[in-house]
């Protein structure tokens, strides 16, 4: 009876949710953990900060432009401040307007998305021409328009990216419920008399979702990216001064010939955290597309 | 058996290599096939039908298909140990293919005259002007009207039917010796499947085509195939003459096969019964018959022992395999009784009644 | 096909309508007077006075509207707050080099990005496919004026192999006609300053045309993975084709579909990216006068050049989409 007995153990194995099956995938996956490594990388230097960065960003603590060592592991700026230091708190910044203007531009994007893919008819051409609008400006030099607009500062740059990426949401979301419509369990639930909302809410959004997430933790590479382009451009923090990233290279690049480390140290610190995102975004969009399984 | 059959496919054993394990899709698979006989081959999908014929062609999906053994000879040459090169030469002009979904088997891009032209190119040094001809009379004779406008058209602008047509004209245009035609109607309408299967009948009658003909609707077989292969996790459980098989099908899976199939004849008047059970996972190495899962005829051998295809009546006489003479061969350590046949499944026995 | 191409141009109209209209509040959300706001330092009684007759700043609003609309389609676009430079003139100068860095980027994002996914398309899973898949993460995951600082210290500092400024040597003297360094040279017929154009035009582009590159890279992967496995490649392997026909007709005509959307979609990451790269290589194009503009609070030059930019990227998607309903015939015949 071994047979029967094989057989039976195939058909007895336990079920397992989307989600565990996903998370379970995602473990599996070596690229996405060593992006979730990076993330967590970047997350624990932008938190923990002021408690491992060894000197204070703003202050001088050596002589300009000193060599890495074991005193200034990165070495020292122009103005003799710990390079470390400040790669550490400049995480802090890309961190924080990212994840801000992510957050925000996914809000903003999935309302608009939900609204037009759900209800659909005259507001969907409205919301969809206006995302037209946004898109047909390069996304840099859209967040160039506001932040020059609003005048430069923290908020300013985080609203500008966050508005740069949320027609990108809008249409995801929108597209993803259009598909939806027309699965057979919305029909289905259409048929036995559902509510609209109740339909959006319950049985569209949470499938329309995990398009979502993938594009936003990809699009939290393209932010970091994007911020440190416009620090590097002039159009970031107001005080000159500020550890953020694209700003430092500025410096940084005026002595390209004498000191190539800083270059490297603060784009290396981009490039981790971008790489990051974008591993862990592939892999998620991996794990979470059951059909994308080989 | 003196003569040579045109195809011969002996002990055929193909494994795909996946993540979780090498599937045995094909298992020992033998038959042969005589100029213009038209073998049907049934089973349910996954059992190893399509990719027998692919792996006679060796279109195995690379690199995870591979055939491991046996040998497939087409008049006499051994086909597998052929080089590409070889192979290709062999493709299309000896052995020619339809597949299942002539909406997804014509490429959208290119004009049903570049399709054409093209496989008549690669196999013959002619000019363009007189494959174009060529293809005009191939649209001609699957009955595709006005040939020429037609060959202008791109595979969007037919109906699936037509698109089937077009896939036979393309298949047809070298004369092969073999036509292989995979579920050639099974995206078909009803009423197109029908014509589709008339005009291949016809075609192949005319040009003396062999043709395996693979389709899980035994009710096609019935009325088109001289043979008929019953196949089953990757290996042929069941081989006969069409009357034969329908007649008197032995192996307790063509039986199942037989009754969950709706009959317009009525005769039968009995209900459909489905088999229950799925076919086994073809990840483990197949031990005892395939079918003893499933199998309301099973004993305790069966779980241990595979069954060899033999003779249904015992007879020690020479096994023919091809032609309207074929031996009616089965799988099977316990074969259906006729009086089983309706009822699906043993007839209660007397006490102490052994087999 | 020309219906198609109609209605496209139809579809347009809206969207440049919202661009117009998004433009227009641009200088008029700027905070406090505009006459401060927009004129800064450069503000004296009489420029004050032009500025307001020119934007029509008292006016209604919509009044001001209509105005900013029939100047911009008379092809006034502004000018300069700094020198009073009308943008057109200046803008044309400049964008024959924008033009030939965005060309040369997407000449090696094609040029690499094509073959590499192809490549790694044919050994999936292997180990070139894992190379490729790394360098195309590599390509997007380093913002341009990263790696164009990498290259500039690596082949400019370093080696010493190519030039990290500029268009052209400084010293060079010639008839620069159309703008556009490479045909100048060449119809100047100085040759050896069409090399040193090249040599000049090689880092930038390979800084500006790393993120299209990799993604150029990926999609022609995936494109290429999914059409191999369509059942009318199997139907052309089983007619017996030569298997370069069937990788170059069945399964290229295919792939290129997406890829071409992709194309399209990327022209406007790459004038984007001409800003950054151009700044770093201190590139005499439309970006780095667009950061001057952003220095130098020149709101008007920055307002048009979003415009110009805006419209280039709407008018490269529309060929870009022309040209795959050209490839597709589905489309072609709708």
């Amino acid at each position: 009876m071994l047979r029967a007995a094989l057989v039976d153990a195939q058909l007895a194995r336990p079920p397992r949710g989307l989600w565990g099956d996903a998370a379970r995938r995602l473990r599996r996956n070596r690229p996405a953990m060593v992006g979730l490594f990076c993330i967590v990388l970047f997350a624990s230097a932008a938190i923990l900060a002021p408690l491992i960065a060894p000197y204070d960003p703003y202050a001088m603590n050596g002589s300009s432009l000193d060599a890495p060592s074991l005193t200034h592991l990165f070495g020292t700026d122009l103005l003799g401040r710990d390079i470390f230091s400040r790669v550490l708190y400049g995480a802090q910044i890309s961190l924080f307007v990212g994840v801000g203007a992510v957050a925000i531009a996914l809000v903003i994007g999935g309302a608009l998305g939900a609204i037009a893919g759900g209800f659909g008819g005259r507001v969907d051409g409205v919301i969809m021409r206006t995302t037209d609008v946004f898109l047909s400006i390069p996304s840099i030099l859209l967040a160039i328009g506001i932040v020059t607009a609003l005048g430069r500062g923290m908020p300013q740059l985080t609203l500008a990216i966050a508005v740069s990426y949320a027609p990108t949401f809008a249409r995801l979301l929108r597209g993803s419920l259009l598909a939806l419509r027309e699965a057979d369990y919305v029909v289905a639930a259409r048929t036995i008399g559902a509510s609209r909302m109740r339909i959006l809410v319950r049985h569209m959004l949470p499938n329309a979702l995990t398009p979502l997430i993938v594009q936003a933790t990809l699009v939290l590479a393209t932010a970091i990216i994007d911020i440190a382009g416009l620090g590097f451009l002039g159009l970031g923090p107001t005080d000159p001064r500020t550890p953020e990233w694209g700003t430092m290279l500025v410096d940084a690049r005026r002595f390209m010939q004498s000191a190539p480390h800083i270059v490297v140290f603060i784009g290396g610190a981009i490039v981790i955290s971008a790489i990051g995102f974008n591993l862990l975004g592939d892999g998620l969009r991996e794990s979470l597309d059951p059909k994308l399984k080989r | 058996m003196s003569d040579q059959h045109l195809l011969e496919v002996r002990d055929l054993v193909v494994r795909f290599r996946t993540h979780d394990g090498a599937v045995h899709a094909v298992n020992g698979v033998s038959f042969d096939l005589a100029a213009g006989e038209m073998l049907g081959v049934a089973g349910e999908s996954g059992c190893g039908k399509s990719v027998t014929n692919l792996a006679i062609v060796g279109l195995l999906p690379k690199p995870a298909g591979r055939v491991e053994g046996g040998s497939v000879k087409l008049d006499g040459r051994e086909l597998t140990t052929l080089k590409e090169e070889e192979l290709r030469q062999v493709r299309g002009s000896e052995i020619a293919m339809i597949f299942q979904d002539p909406m997804t088997s014509l490429n959208p891009v290119l004009r049903i005259e570049e399709q054409l032209i093209e496989t008549i190119q690669a196999h013959r040094e002619v000019t363009k002007e007189a494959a174009r001809t060529r293809a005009i009379e191939l649209l001609t004779a699957v009955g595709v009207a006005n040939p020429e406008s037609r060959l202008r058209s791109y595979p969007h602008e037919f109906s699936g039917g037509m698109r089937q047509r077009v896939m036979i004209a393309m298949a047809l245009a070298l004369e092969p010796r073999v036509l292989i035609a995979d579920e050639p109607t099974t995206a078909l309408d009803v009423t197109i499947q029908a014509q589709v299967l008339d005009l291949l009948r016809r075609l192949t009658e005319e040009r003396g085509t062999a043709t395996i003909l693979v389709t899980h609707d035994l009710g096609v077989l019935a009325g088109m195939a001289d043979r008929v292969n019953v196949m089953y996790a990757g290996a042929v459980i069941e081989s006969g003459t069409t009357d034969d098989l329908f007649a008197n099908p032995r192996h307790p899976y063509t039986v199942g096969l037989l009754r969950s199939i709706p009959r317009l004849d009525g005769e039968t008047g009995g209900k459909l019964v489905p088999i229950e059970g799925r076919p086994p996972d073809l990840i483990d190495a197949p031990v005892g018959c395939s079918f003893y899962a499933r199998c309301a005829w099973r004993t305790d051998r069966c779980a241990t022992e595979t069954p060899a295809l033999l003779p249904i009546d015992g007879g020690k006489g020479p096994i023919v395999t091809s032609g309207p003479t074929a031996t009616h061969v089965a799988a099977c350590f316990n074969p259906v009784a006729p009086a089983e046949v309706a009822e699906g499944r043993p007839l209660p026995r007397a006490e102490g009644a052994t087999r | 096909m020309g219906r198609y191409i109609v209605r496209r141009l139809i579809a347009a109209i809206p969207v440049l309508i919202g661009l117009s209209i998004l433009l227009f509040a641009y200088i008029r959300i700027l905070p406090g007077d505009p006459c401060v706001a927009i004129l800064g330092q450069h503000r004296t009684p009489e420029a004050c006075a032009a500025l307001r007759e020119n934007l029509g700043l008292d006016l209604p609003l919509w009044e001001q509207y209509i105005r900013y609309l029939t100047n911009t389609l008379s092809g006034d676009l502004g000018a300069s707050v700094v020198n009073s430079q009308p943008f057109l003139a200046e803008f044309l100068t400049r964008f024959p080099g924008t033009v030939e860095l965005t060309i040369g980027a997407l000449v090696f994002a094609l040029g690499a990005g094509i073959p590499l996914g192809r490549l790694a398309a044919r050994k999936v899973g292997g180990r070139i496919d894992g190379l490729i898949t790394g360098v195309s993460l590599f390509g997007v995951s380093i913002p341009v004026f990263v790696l164009g600082l990498a290259l500039v210290a690596i082949f400019g500092v370093i080696l010493e192999w190519l030039p990290t400024q500029g268009r052209i040597d400084a010293r060079a003297r010639f008839d620069a006609t159309s703008g556009l360094l490479l045909i100048d040279t060449l119809f100047a017929g100085r040759l050896d300053l069409f090399v040193d154009v090249v040599r000049h035009l090689i880092l930038p582009s390979i800084a500006l045309g790393s993120i299209p590159l990799a993604i150029i890279a990926r999609i022609t992967r995936a494109s290429v993975i999914e059409v191999v496995n369509e059942d009318y490649v199997r139907t052309a392997r089983s007619k017996g084709l030569k298997e370069k026909t069937v990788d170059n007709r069945h399964v290229m005509r295919n792939a290129w579909l997406p890829v071409t959307t992709v194309v399209g979609l990327q022209a406007g990451g790459l004038l984007g990216g001409a800003v950054l790269t151009e700044t770093v290589f201190v590139w005499n194009g439309v970006g780095r006068w667009v950061v001057d503009a952003i220095q130098n609070r020149d709101y008007p030059i920055v307002q048009s050049t979003i415009l110009v930019f805006a419209l280039i990227f709407l008018v490269v998607n529309l060929l870009v989409d022309i040209g795959y309903a050209l490839l597709n015939p589905k489309i072609r015949y709708q």
